[in-house]
């Protein structure tokens, strides 16, 4: 009897929607971003590689070669970084304990990943910039599955 | 039972307490008195986007005395990374009763 009252209030005057909503409409979390600044980082090592310093003593030639440098040198660490906050979030907010069932390397692989955005960061190492984008493969992968999504791994370069 | 505010849930994140669709009644008046306290479920404004009313449970609180609002549902609900701490003065009230 009060259910069915409850019922005829209910389809008479419809209540206000209160949000209980997931993680979509707030924030949409994907390794995507991760993965295109550890590109960045990886483009700029191999920039700051084959950079070659200028013969003579020219100063303009010298401001600009410094310039350069710096330029890439700077973009380098920005990138370094903002590949480790990335990876952070994804390790801290969107994997949950118990992804930990379905990854038991869960923690070993983000912990290697923020090592290796900060040794890009630090040093100018062709090694670990390519480690870097391996390791972005592979929280991709484990990101994906996580959802139940089998979405493709690309690059932009 | 006067000044109770009907709410009909929307989204998953309170789950497996409430389901989308299920209706709660809010007492607006519930804090007038005493403070909200931590398990309890509430009807706060959103920080993020404005005219949204969301509903989430207490978690905690911040040194600073914000509430820190969780979902039920540890798989999908929104954390407070997205959300924040929010000033109590944004809850709207808190749920007395549940119904389907």
């Amino acid at each position: 009897m009060l259910n069915k009252l409850i019922q005829a209030v209910r389809a008479l005057r419809p209540a206000p929607e209160v949000a209980a909503h997931c993680d979509g409409p707030c924030g949409v979390y994907d390794p995507a971003d991760a993965r295109i600044k550890a590109e960045a980082v990886l483009s700029m090592t191999k920039k700051i590689l084959a950079l070659e310093p200028p013969t003579g003593s020219d100063p303009a030639s010298l401001a600009t070669y410094h310039n350069t440098v710096s330029r890439y040198v700077s973009i380098k660490e920005e990138q370094a970084h903002g590949t480790k906050q990335d990876l952070l979030v994804l390790w801290t907010d969107f994997f949950k304990p118990q992804h930990l069932e379905q990854f038991p390397d869960l923690h070993t692989v983000f912990w290697n990943a923020a090592k290796l955005c900060s040794k890009c960061k630090v040093e100018v190492n062709l090694g670990a910039a390519e480690e870097l984008m391996a390791a972005c493969k592979k929280v991709h992968e484990m990101f994906w599955q996580a959802k139940g999504r089998d979405v493709t791994y690309y690059t932009a370069s | 039972m006067g000044g109770l505010r009907r709410f009909r849930v929307a989204g998953r994140s309170m789950l497996p307490t409430l389901e989308p669709g299920q209706e709660v009644l809010l007492d607006p008046r519930a804090y007038r008195k005493v403070r909200p306290r931590k398990g309890e479920i509430v009807v706060a404004l959103h920080p993020a986007r404005p005219g949204v009313r969301m509903i989430k449970r207490i978690a905690g609180k911040t040194a600073d005395g914000d509430v820190l609002l969780h979902g039920d549902n540890p798989l999908e609900s929104t954390d407070s990374r997205l959300l924040g701490p929010v000033r109590e003065n944004q809850i709207l009230g808190k749920v007395v009763a549940t119904f389907r």
